[in-house]
């Protein structure tokens, strides 16, 4: 034993013979710790599983550095089936004394077999699933569960618990006992399985036979003679058999041997066929299960991919639709060529840049915006003009909606024209459209300040307010 | 007599290997001599507060 203030070795002493620190009650800590472990050790040879657990967390309760007591808990636990429980005993084992440590070999002994990892897992997960079948009432399922699991794991006892559990509440006392016999003779020790098995015994009202006192024959139901040096001993009731009895006797045996087959073997092939098709049923629940986990699982595939390939089609709509990326890069191209071919004809040039949206300009590439606002910029003043001709023609001719799109263009493509956007403004006034009015005539104010036009757009302005 | 619901609600889902660090991580290890040695050192501490 270290002292737990300087790491000495401890003496007979109650304090410590190189600090002089008071140890006397650190080492009937110890000492306790010890006792437990030995408790726990006792309990397990004798396969009191849980009277060992609960030895063994005392015992680290006293002393977390138990080397020893932690190892034994694991060992314990995975008896029982409780594996996550086993591996941190060990793993913590292992990190307290990371050397000649046995937890070392039942790491390497789980760690090293991946069939055995995966059907602890399995184990795990399916008594997970029979639980939350419980959980939800669907208590066949739950019992078919954890059949696999006792199956996967026949030492599992919490699931054994919970399927005598099952069968307590359908009230087969039979099968319920049966599984906690199983039980007991993993933990012989454990409160559950002891209060289920008084259940299923009460049920059943089970009782110790009372052992039938041997009849003696009574000497007064024989005669007794002697034969010479023969002693003969006959009963007083015996008859001398007839073969008219004989007969009878025979006709009684088969009529009772046939009563017996009917009674006796006819009910046992019923119960064994009804067995079987029990087995089947339960053969072909099983496989429904798994067919609904699997189709489960391919529900949620084809969910992903479905997803995926909307996220696709939708990102290829944006290449490849109108106003798309390739339709974009095509009207530039075609801007750019029918430039090229013939720098006069801005209208053929602005068609094609008509066609591309604004907003893909401004998320678009820089050499795209670039070579865009060139030929904008290259055609801007002719077919800027021209728009405000034709769209001026339409307003002096109160056709006030080809007006607005020529007038909208014209301002669009040659953005100092003042004019242009007065009379748009004026246009989508005498149209009706007054919150377009309003607008226009607000960025007239705000872009031209101090201008003629400002001062009657000012003026429009309140009276469009005051309307 | 045994109450189904409530033996049911003693059984409790089993951890699974995945979650085996977070359960070591969660392990309170704290013990008894851990405790005496923190009594020790605070009465050490008052003891020499006083003189």
């Amino acid at each position: 034993m270290l002292c737990y203030n300087c790491g000495a070795n401890l003496t007979e002493h109650d304090f410590c013979t190189n600090c002089g620190a008071e140890v006397g009650v650190y080492k009937k800590i110890m000492s306790s710790a010890n006792l437990f472990y030995n408790e726990g050790l006792d309990r397990a040879n004798v396969r009191d599983l849980t009277g060992a657990i609960t030895s063994l967390r005392q015992c680290i309760k006293m002393n977390k550095n138990h080397v020893d007591a932690r190892n034994l808990l694991g060992l314990v636990y995975f008896e029982m089936g409780e594996y996550v429980a086993a591996l941190s005993e060990w793993v913590i084992s292992k990190n307290l004394r990371p050397s000649k440590n046995i937890a070392d070999d039942y790491l390497n002994m789980m760690q090293s077999n991946q069939s055995r990892l995966d059907i602890i897992s399995q184990t795990i997960k399916k008594y997970n699933q029979a639980l939350s079948y419980c959980y939800q009432g669907s208590y066949d399922l739950a019992i078919i569960q954890l059949k696999k699991v006792v199956s996967l794991n026949p030492k599992h006892v919490q699931g054994r618990q919970l399927l005598a559990l099952l069968y307590i509440n359908a009230e087969q006392w039979d099968e319920a006992r049966k599984e906690l016999e199983r039980c007991r003779k993993i933990d012989i020790n454990n409160t559950t399985t002891l209060r289920y098995l008084k259940e299923c015994d009460s049920a059943l009202d089970i009782e110790e036979p009372l052992a039938a006192p041997p009849k003696k024959k009574s000497l007064a139901e024989t005669i007794t003679y002697h034969r010479g040096n023969e002693t003969i001993i006959q009963p007083l009731n015996a008859r001398e058999t007839k073969i008219s009895n004989v007969v009878f006797n025979i006709i009684i045996g088969i009529a009772i041997g046939i009563a017996v087959a009917c009674l006796l073997i006819l009910p046992a092939r019923i119960s064994a066929a009804n067995d079987e098709k029990d087995a089947k049923i339960k053969e072909f629940a099983e496989q429904v299960d798994d067919k609904n986990s699997t189709i489960n699982s391919l529900e949620q595939e084809k969910n992903s991919l479905q997803s995926k390939a909307e996220k696709l089609e939708t990102e290829l709509a944006t290449y490849t639709g109108e106003g798309g990326t390739i339709s974009s890069m095509d009207s530039l191209l075609n801007a750019a060529m029918a430039y090229l071919s013939n720098p006069d004809n801005t209208t053929a040039v602005a068609e094609y840049l008509d066609q591309i949206d604004s907003g893909f300009v401004d998320t678009s590439t820089e050499t795209f915006r670039e070579l865009y606002i060139m030929l904008r910029n290259k055609i801007g003043a002719t077919v800027g003009s021209s728009y405000y001709e034709n769209g001026m023609h339409a307003y002096q001719n109160e056709n006030y909606d080809e007006a607005i799109t020529n007038l909208t263009k014209a301002f669009e493509y040659d953005n100092t024209n003042v004019d242009a956007l007065f009379n748009l403004a004026n246009s989508y006034r005498k149209a009706g459209d007054k919150v377009n009015a309003i607008a226009n005539y607000q960025t007239l104010v705000d872009s031209f300040p101090d201008t003629e036009f400002a001062t009657r757009a000012q003026s429009f302005l309140n009276e469009l307010v005051v309307d | 007599m045994i109450n189904f619901e409530e033996e049911l609600k003693k059984f409790h889902p089993s951890l699974e290997i995945e979650e085996a660090t977070d359960a070591i991580y969660n392990q309170d290890m704290t013990d008894m001599a851990d405790l005496l040695v923190n009594m020790i050192k605070e009465q050490r501490v008052v003891e020499q507060q006083m003189m």
